[in-house]
């Protein structure tokens, strides 16, 4: 079958000095196929992304050198544009390219518009720019968020919606135009269980109509396991290809840092469940006692509790893991221990303090929080800056602190980053550098909201050896996560969050 | 003529529920433009002749006082129609309205933005400080506390739209923003007779009012020319 986009990249870079972010890499998107490109952080997966899907060509920075070929089709004829790398080459005009090549970033948030007041608009927002009728309209945009779930969700606001309902929201406007070519760029990550089989469901669906879908990825799921078509990226090119079996069995795999299940990540292989926590007896470290939360809602709208009447103890040297599908109330529990949200009814005590009326800056001296949005906690101009905030406010002098500071990244494998602006990184990088602010403060109590998303092999052998770290030190860690696996490996107790309360899972 | 239109967006403000929100709002604007008025106008006013107090340079007159408090009531009242408007008014609907009376989508998308930019910008700003506060920034609840804890963060807020506004230009290109072509809307725009009317009414009188001036102005610079 010919394929409907094949890209050829002999050299791309960001700009006219660095190195290339990707060199000689070939990829033919055939319809009804689903190809799945892995590659760890930094081997050039998402720029991979962004050139296919035409993002890295805008702006005028970039130096591209090769091909982009896109079949005629129903929406648009289709053509051929060959770059040089100079400033005569021709543009890729990313409106009409994106109505037949659909991309969905790694943070879906950059594909919203940040203008739509309900989640409806948001989907119709491509259709209002073709000029779609607005019975059709509707039609398309109910049939969409149907497709990804979110047909309740309709009148949101895109702002109040959890991490995993936005990313639902994102495939949702990638879908809404019908594309030929669909690139999702870590599709699975924060999404459910439900999610992930939802989305599954979706990349069949989308390949019986005749759609090319290629996938990014860092670890390797069971959607990668689906893929017609491998493509192992290392060092921005192309390491291994083939069928998943082969490329997943190939010695290039085991040295490419891609995490996967199958395979014990590196770092500690000991598990928290080796030690015993610290014993029935001991008091406990975080609790929430009886708590009952609803989030406050536009006029008219009854606000449904999140949390109602949950409990939760964690004890000193205890692995916490909290699982339940997106908008579950995983996160607003986590901010409960951190002082960021207060309790409706019920108590929540640190170190069996009840922590009504401290402010949350005073909580975080024990409590430490990992943001689901690594990006949400990451304000300052370089990540040795960015550990060493507020270290002074826990009474360590200057070198002192710098010194803790350069430890925790260190901890984290990020020790030679320390100058590099924080967004500057890869976004599993950027986790790391959150993780690392965390780690510096030496919480007694470790909260860490989603930390496993976009994680490759390597980063994940730090996570796991951050969290059985603390455990071991009698920390009390709680996390959430929707990769079971990994919870029942790392947790001594994995509870699912359901209708407002904890149970045993 | 400046009481009746402040008096008239205040009735407004409240008929749309929003005045609480509106008069906040404008409140945070006027009082430090009053106080500067006041101090500049009330204090040193060279044509003030009926001196109310004098304290050294600086004397108080009564047409100081006048002309700063004119001011002062345009501003309020300038004000308070723009804030009970953007309190008020209904992103999307707005958006439509200007779509189908054939205003450039990117125009329109610039409109609502800005429009919507303070609620943005105070949820960002509430993040950043959540994240501050979770490694240990204790924020009072006193102004001044306020007011140092946002100073801390003001520079991650610009560094953060700044980023975000990068990363979206080319997610509304791609989602067709910059194409050429007619744009419909998915929201509805409520419509009545009676609104209809209504524009026409206030435009005609707008119209009425500028020609009411303009016209002896243009016929006394005419006759005087003469």
């Amino acid at each position: 079958m010919t394929p409907v986009l094949t890209a050829h990249v002999r050299r791309f870079a960001y700009d006219d000095v660095g190195p290339p972010a990707v060199r000689d890499v070939r990829l033919a998107l055939e319809p009804g196929s689903l190809v799945a490109a892995l590659g760890a952080s930094g081997s050039g997966k998402s720029t991979l992304a962004k050139i296919v899907a035409g993002w890295a060509l805008q702006g005028g920075h970039a130096r591209f050198e090769g091909t982009l070929e896109l079949a005629p089709g129903p929406d648009g004829p289709g053509g051929r544009l060959e770059f040089s790398g100079s400033r005569d080459d021709p543009r890729l005009r990313l409106g009409a390219w994106g109505q037949r090549v659909a991309y969905v970033p790694q943070r879906p948030g950059d594909l919203l518009t940040g203008a739509a007041a309900s989640v409806g608009e948001e989907l119709a927002f491509s259709l209002e720019q073709r000029g779609v009728e607005r019975g059709a309209m509707r039609e398309r945009v109910v049939r969409a968020a149907r497709a990804v779930g979110l047909g309740e969700l309709l009148e949101r606001h895109p702002g109040r919606l959890s991490g995993g309902e936005q990313r639902r929201l994102a495939l949702g406007c990638a879908l809404v135009e019908r594309p030929d070519v669909v690139v999702l760029d870590e599709p699975s990550a924060s999404l459910d269980a439900d999610g992930a089989e939802a989305l599954a469901e979706l990349v069949d669906g989308l390949r019986r109509d005749g759609a090319a879908v290629v996938m990014f990825a860092a670890a390797v799921d069971a959607l990668v396991r689906r893929a017609d078509r491998c493509l192992l990226l290392d060092g921005g090119t192309s390491a291994a290809e083939g069928t998943p079996d082969e490329v997943l069995a190939s010695s290039a795999f085991a040295a490419s840092g891609v995490a996967s299940a199958g395979r014990e990540a590196t770092g500690p292989t000991d598990g928290p469940a080796a030690q015993a926590p610290g014993g029935q007896g001991s008091r406990p470290l975080a609790e929430l006692d009886r708590v009952t939360f609803a989030y406050a809602l536009a006029r008219g709208h009854a606000a449904r509790p999140v949390l109602d009447g949950a409990c939760l103890t964690a004890g000193p040297g205890e692995v916490i893991a909290l699982t339940g599908p997106n908008g579950a109330g995983k996160s607003t529990a986590l901010r409960h221990f951190a002082g960021l949200a207060r309790p409706l009814s019920g108590t929540v005590r640190i170190g069996g303090t009840d922590i009504a009326g401290v402010p949350a800056g005073r909580v975080a001296a024990t409590v430490g929080t990992l943001f689901q949005d690594p990006r949400d906690q990451l304000f300052e101009r370089t990540a040795l800056r960015e550990v060493s905030f507020g270290l002074a406010a826990l009474g360590l002098a200057r070198d002192a602190a710098r010194a803790r500071a350069l430890e925790a990244l260190d901890a984290v494998g990020l020790a030679r980053q320390a100058d590099v602006h924080p967004y500057e990184l890869s976004s599993s990088e950027q986790r790391l550098v959150a993780l690392a602010t965390v780690l510096a403060r030496r919480p007694t109590v470790l909260l860490l909201d989603e930390p496993t998303v976009g994680l490759d092999g390597r980063a994940l052998g730090r996570l796991d050896a951050a969290v059985t770290d603390a455990a071991r030190a009698g920390s009390a860690v709680v996390l959430s996560t929707h990769d079971h696996a990994w919870a029942r490996r790392r947790a001594h107790r994995v509870l699912a969050l359901e209708r407002g309360r904890f149970a045993e899972a | 003529m400046w009481l009746a239109v402040l008096a008239a967006s205040l009735g407004a403000a409240a008929a749309g529920r929003v005045l609480g929100k509106a008069v906040t709002a404008a409140l945070v604007v006027v009082v430090p433009f009053a106080l500067w008025a006041l101090a500049i106008h009330g204090l040193f006013f060279p044509e003030g002749r009926t001196v109310l107090a004098a304290f050294g340079p600086a004397r108080v007159t009564a047409e100081g006082l006048a002309y700063a408090g004119g001011i002062v009531l345009r501003t309020a009242a300038l004000v308070v129609v723009m804030l009970a408007f953007s309190t008020w008014v209904e992103v999307p609907v707005l958006r439509a309205a200007l779509v189908r009376r054939g205003v450039p989508a990117q125009l329109g998308y610039v409109l609502s933005t800005a429009l919507g930019l303070a609620s943005t910008v105070a949820e960002r700003l509430e993040r950043i400080r959540e994240a501050q506060e979770a490694r240990g920034l204790v924020v009072r609840q006193s102004l001044p506390g306020r007011i140092v804890a946002a100073r801390l963060q003001v520079v991650p807020l610009v560094l953060q739209l700044v980023d975000e506004a990068g990363e979206r230009a080319p997610a509304l290109e791609a989602r067709g923003q910059a194409l050429p072509g007619r744009r419909t809307s998915y929201v509805d725009e409520p419509d009545s007779r009676a609104q209809r009317a209504l524009r026409w009414v206030l435009a005609v009188a707008s119209l009425a009012v500028v020609v009411s001036v303009m016209v002896p102005a243009v016929a006394g610079v005419l006759g005087g020319g003469r």
